[in-house]
């Protein structure tokens, strides 16, 4: 029965997707922790939109963040779809720091792009916490 | 093409589709083109805030493939348990 068992999970190996799944990235809780802060931040900075100041500085911080967990997460291997999606979220952080070193930014654009970085990184955290152990 | 052609688009793709990401997309950039239309906020951050709806859509389809690995990976090493078990 072992050997038959043994057998069959040898074989359902052979599929590359498979292989994949089971040599996938483990939990990190430094990448879990960078996450949960990129979410922290953006939750808190969206209430703070109305101050342009702060919110300039905010708006460097998290593209400063973002930034950090795009490197931190590149070279690990067979991570390819979270180095995607960390450069995503950097996308959309760099975008609004772009916007307040250009011009005037209005207060709902930057709570939609601190909301679109907290959404997302919701979904990153969620995902990353499951990791296997 | 006008801008409420383009609306109009929209519409119709939130309602041809089954897709609840297509659905909410549009539905999202529907929302920024009335704010736009309204002057809540100007061109640049229009055009950032569409090309955004693309990033979290890019983002979303990371994680769904990151959690079917996941449920891969805890099935196979539930069979690996298993073998080692009997």
């Amino acid at each position: 029965m072992k050997r038959i068992i043994s057998i069959l999970a040898l074989s359902i190996l052979s599929s590359c997707a498979l292989v994949d799944a089971y040599l996938m990235t483990h939990y990190d809780p430094n990448e879990y922790q960078a996450i949960t802060s990129i979410r922290a931040e953006a939750q808190l900075f969206k209430s703070q939109c109305d101050d342009p100041v702060l919110s300039q500085a905010n708006a460097v911080k998290v593209a400063t963040d973002t930034q950090y967990f795009v490197l931190y997460s590149e070279h690990i291997p067979r991570n390819d779809d979270l180095i995607s999606a960390s450069k995503d979220l950097h996308a959309i952080a760099q975008g609004l720091a772009d916007q307040y070193s250009k011009a005037k930014v209005s207060p709902a654009f930057c709570k939609i792009k601190f909301t679109s970085v907290e959404t997302s990184a919701d979904r990153m955290q969620t995902v990353i916490s499951r990791r296997p152990r | 093409m006008s801008v409420e052609q383009h609306q109009q688009a929209l519409l119709e793709s939130y309602n041809g589709s089954v897709d609840p990401t297509v659905q909410e997309s549009a539905h999202t950039a529907n929302q920024y083109t009335e704010m736009f239309k309204s002057g809540e906020i100007n061109k640049d951050e229009y055009i950032e805030m569409m090309q955004d709806i693309v990033r979290v859509n890019n983002i979303n389809r990371s994680m769904d493939n990151m959690q079917v690995m996941e449920h891969m990976n805890t099935a196979i090493n539930g069979l690996i348990n298993l073998a080692s078990l009997v």
